[in-house]
């Protein structure tokens, strides 16, 4: 009797809990789905669903563009900071060096540093090279942070792997390359899964390095979503139904891969 | 974790594919983060504006020395530190007893501990913006609650307390969940025995929460503690979006703080001091986190 009161007390406690942080989420997809107007009422629970902030952020090109920009510049630090990150992890998971330890050491290091701290100098640096401007500059800046928690993230998991097979295709006379990418890789596939999933949700997030170089035509999405607040009036429905767009990712990715969320954070993947 | 004492090999090898797979990272990281981070330190050398007119002087420690004496640096750091004393301790209290709540089977608590887990993965930006939404006067839901509780001003955030209180508000919200998850994981690692032995002695549940069950997860504590401590100190976005530093400053964290000097003063030599200071304090932390991960004390 006890038993099942102490269950009961445990599930809707969870339940109140869950809704409670689930409601500013669901303010802002409801939001998406309301006109200007209705927002603006006094009411906030009055709800009549339209598409129409959803036609008025497709239409609007500015916002198309930077959806696109925001997918190449993730897609892009992502492949660079996985495929140089776990390369970097596997070299120093596999082959016993004293400057290793002190490697590690530093880029684990390395993924704490202030984003605001670099913001400025790359900043000057990239008007220097003309690279505020491109996709490239902002690529460069997103690799800073992916690359180091990529390895942080990694290293564990590569260290977990045996190496028999990668010792039987050595004998075989693989190179070591070749045993990297055929041999280990497949191996690890999970981990790289892992590494390239949060590596692109951390990139889709980031909103710092897209902020200071506002005069360039690329805006990131985190940045055109911040555009709707608008000089006069926000335009809180597109801004809703943009946000929604952009979290559609941290949706997919949150479900999907809740069994790797730990490692995932644990790395260091939280970015203010 | 050991990374390297685990990997004995018979045979000495020769050091080039150890280069081939590490070199490539190390170049990268000393293109885009250790000459960057030197540039920012001798920036703060200097008297170099964001538009670069004239040249540029070597002025030696007057910036740092300005920095000393500017009582709005004081300001931002002590809201800062106010910050960080205030919101950590409530996450940290908030995911703990979360976290022994869920620490059992009961219907659904798989599909509510991962939909727990989504506020923390929010872009920071969205999330600043949603609290802006919630407490606009008006029309704002969390503004209509506040109003019938009578709770506060109307327009929290043109309110310099209460602006200051939804900053940490938002921050909370957000970010017990990432301590819940770690807590809870260390928890779910803990031998039963050790509860099972504590009933057996008949200890209610405040005992076995001060002699069981907190020395058991000091350690995960400590890191959850510590990675949320480096990641609360560069806090921006939220902040930029949901008050813009305001009103008046009550709101201007650090970051923001460093944003403003640089980008709307221009004074991107003087921002690079401060920003120096910030990564000098963040990376102390990160010594020690780094020190306890490669310990095995992470989690």
């Amino acid at each position: 009797m006890k038993k099942t009161i102490v269950a009961w007390v445990v599930l809707i406690s969870a339940l109140v809990i869950v809704a409670v942080e689930l409601f500013p989420i669901t303010v802002i997809i409801f939001n998406g789905f309301k006109r200007d107007i209705d927002i603006w009422s006094k009411n906030p629970f009055y709800f009549k669903p339209t598409l129409m902030s959803y036609k008025n952020i497709f239409s609007n090109q500015d916002f198309v563009r930077s959806l696109k920009s925001s997918m190449i510049v993730a897609s892009l630090s992502t492949i660079v900071s996985v495929i140089f990150g776990a390369m970097a992890s596997y070299g120093l998971v596999r082959f016993n060096f004293k400057v290793n330890t002190l490697i590690v050491f530093i880029l684990l290091m390395l993924r704490m540093v202030p984003q605001m701290t670099l913001a400025l100098p790359f900043y000057v640096l990239f008007r220097t090279f003309n690279m505020n401007d491109n996709v490239f500059g902002l690529s460069l800046a997103h690799i800073s942070f992916n690359l180091p928690y990529v390895v942080a993230l990694l290293l564990p998991f590569f260290a977990s792997i045996p190496k028999e097979f990668e010792e039987a295709a050595k004998v075989d006379g693989c190179t070591s390359m070749g045993i990297f990418w055929r041999i280990f890789l497949p191996l690890a596939s999970a981990g790289i899964v892992v590494a390239t999933v949060f590596a692109f949700l951390l990139s889709w997030n980031e909103f710092i390095y897209g902020l200071v170089r506002t005069e360039s035509r690329d805006k990131t999405a985190p940045v055109a979503v911040n555009a709707f607040l608008g000089q006069y009036a926000p335009l809180w429905g597109q801004l809703s139904a943009a946000g929604t767009i952009m979290l559609l990712p941290v949706f997919a990715i949150t479900l999907g891969l809740q069994r790797y969320i730990i490692k995932g954070l644990s790395a260091g993947g939280i970015k203010g | 974790m050991r990374y390297s004492k685990n990997t004995v090999t018979k045979r000495r090898r020769g050091a080039s594919p150890f280069f081939l797979f590490v070199a490539p990272a190390l170049l990268i990281v000393g293109f885009i983060l250790i000459y960057p981070i030197v540039y920012a330190v001798a920036l703060s050398f200097t008297d170099r504006t964001l538009l670069y007119l004239g040249t540029t002087k070597f002025v030696g420690l007057a910036n740092y020395s300005e920095m000393l004496r500017d009582r709005n640096f004081w300001h931002s750091l002590w809201l800062q530190l106010g910050f960080i004393a205030v919101a950590l301790p409530i996450e940290l209290v908030i995911g703990f007893f979360v976290a022994i709540l869920f620490n059992r089977e009961f219907p659904l608590s798989k599909l509510l501990k991962s939909l727990l887990m989504l506020p923390v993965f929010v872009l920071p930006v969205l999330s600043g913006l949603t609290w802006r939404l919630m407490l606009q006067p008006g029309y704002g839901v969390l503004a209509s609650f506040f109003k019938v509780l009578s709770l506060g001003p109307p327009a929290w955030l043109a309110d310099m307390t209460y602006a200051y209180i939804a900053v940490l508000l938002q921050d909370i919200w957000r970010m017990w969940p990432f301590m819940f998850m770690i807590i809870y994981a260390g928890l779910s690692s803990m031998p039963s025995e050790y509860i099972e032995a504590a009933h057996i002695d008949g200890a209610n549940f405040f005992q076995r929460l001060y002699y069981v069950i907190v020395p058991y997860l000091s350690p995960v504590l400590a890191t959850a503690f510590l990675l949320r401590l480096i990641d609360a100190l560069r806090i921006f976005s939220e902040v930029y979006v949901m008050t813009y530093g305001g009103p008046s400053n009550a709101t201007m964290l650090l970051s923001l703080y460093i944003n403003k000097q640089a980008f709307e003063f221009g004074r991107i030599s003087y921002a690079s001091t401060i920003a120096v200071f910030l990564l000098v304090v963040s990376l102390a932390l990160s010594y020690f986190a780094v020190k306890r991960g490669m310990r095995g004390e992470a989690t």
